[in-house]
């Protein structure tokens, strides 16, 4: 007892930072937490005022945005337009060939600071956001879907160093592993490339579509020219194209056949 | 009483502060200030250290709580409470042990407070960022990251100290 008394300080902080390291080890799934998903809806609220408030601020970056994606969608209409349409193998059945939906959302908090980011958006499960959704803006891949509630859902940001997607050179279709080193939040590291592989500054990076979650060739980002050699594989440096510090609209991507998809993928291995 | 609803006041106003301005506050990725830090600096310089304890976890554990960051703030934040006696004994140079009064550049000195503050803001900022980062991997980045926002953050609570009420 005079022990407990003379240490009590010690012991008392020892209790706490125990049970600070217990939620802290706890977290990953903390997405499903009751308490945090408490704080999320109230913290979602304030963040939705605040964005609200600021939003104003960005239109004009926003404004450019649109414009460069909304050329881009009319070149390739024109492509498609003008494509000469002969035989009969090249008409598609545009009903059943469509496997993805799409979900246009804001996000309302968001941070690059942290080794693990997430980013919340403001559209939940009353609008269809369910998790697993691919998350990306214009510019490229920003993350996947990792909690939903009635009216937000939180992302896993790209940067988030638990974050992996399968990417691949556009040129030539090799692909690897995309990961986040937790330093820049401008780049990220490719890695699980074979070294005999032909690349060069500026090629562009897309994703692979080997995941059920992205549909395969949304932009990545490009290579840096740098690389780091490990065995018979190089990891190389990859420019983000999304500005993850001035993210504002972005799209939720669903796959309307993951479930077919990964089910027979399931059984087949089996 | 009266003391009791200013500290409570001083909490909340650190509070919101923190998740509503300096969480959006980053500079290049390096530089985080975690303002709310000084709740736990002001406090009377007499309080027993169990409460001093509890008090630090609970404002660490409300900053978690919102920022998605489940135990990381309030794991530095004991730290720092459980520092702060032996910081405010080793400047005695200055009267420091005015029971009730609360630590300031006003009462104790400007050169007292800031070696206060940087060691207090210093080790809540070590636990903070290794905690986060749960690894000694990239060692030298998360020690320049600790080292300028333990900076940033001493300016804002030095600057945040002038300019409150003196009583």
């Amino acid at each position: 007892m005079n022990f407990l008394l003379r240490y009590k300080t010690l012991i008392l902080f020892l209790i706490l930072e125990a049970l600070a390291l217990a939620m802290i080890s706890s977290s990953h799934n903390y997405h499903q937490t009751v308490l945090y998903g408490a704080a999320r809806n109230i913290s979602g609220f304030f963040s939705r005022g605040l964005e609200k408030s600021t939003s104003y601020f960005r239109l004009r970056q926003v404004n450019e945005e649109l414009v460069s994606e909304n050329i881009m969608l009319r070149r390739r209409l024109e492509a498609l337009v003008s494509a000469p349409q002969g035989s009969l193998e090249t008409i598609r059945d545009t009903i059943r060939g469509i496997n993805y939906t799409i979900l246009n959302a804001r996000v309302i908090n968001n941070s690059v600071n942290k080794q693990k980011n997430f980013i919340s958006l403001d559209k939940g499960s009353k609008q269809g956001v369910t998790n697993g959704m691919g998350v990306a803006s214009s510019e490229g891949v920003v993350g996947v879907v990792v909690g939903v509630s009635p009216n937000y859902s939180v992302v896993m940001s790209l940067l988030n160093t638990e974050f992996r997607l399968s990417a691949s050179i556009a040129r030539n279709d090799y692909f690897g592993s995309l990961a986040w080193d937790g330093i820049n939040y401008r780049y990220a590291r490719l890695s699980e490339i074979p070294h005999h592989v032909a690349v060069t500054e500026g090629d562009t990076i897309v994703t692979s579509g080997y995941s059920a979650i992205f549909p395969a060739g949304i932009m990545v980002g490009t290579l840096t020219g740098k690389q780091k050699r490990g065995g018979d594989f190089v990891s190389m440096e990859v420019l983000l194209s999304a500005d993850f510090k001035k993210l504002t609209n972005v799209y939720l991507i669903g796959n309307l056949t993951s479930e077919e998809r990964t089910t027979i993928e399931e059984e087949a291995v089996r | 009483m009266n003391s009791i609803l200013k500290y409570a006041g001083a909490l909340l106003i650190l509070i919101v502060l923190q998740l509503l301005i300096f969480n959006n506050i980053e500079f290049s990725g390096y530089v985080n200030p975690y303002i709310y830090v000084m709740f736990i600096l002001i406090l009377p310089a007499a309080i027993p250290s169990w409460i001093l304890l509890l008090l630090s976890f609970m404002t660490g554990f409300v900053i978690d709580l919102f920022s998605g960051t489940m135990g990381v703030h309030a794991f530095a934040s004991v730290m720092a409470g459980f520092v702060r006696p032996w910081a405010l004994s080793l400047n005695v140079m200055a009267e420091a042990a005015e029971p009730d009064m609360s630590p300031s550049s006003y009462r104790n000195g400007f050169r007292w407070f800031l070696i206060y503050t940087v060691i207090v803001v210093f080790v809540h900022h070590l636990a903070l960022f290794f905690v986060e980062i749960f690894s000694l991997r990239n060692f030298g980045h998360t020690l320049l990251r600790v080292m300028l926002s333990t900076a940033a953050t001493t300016f804002f609570i030095v600057v945040f100290d002038f300019i409150r009420p003196r009583r």
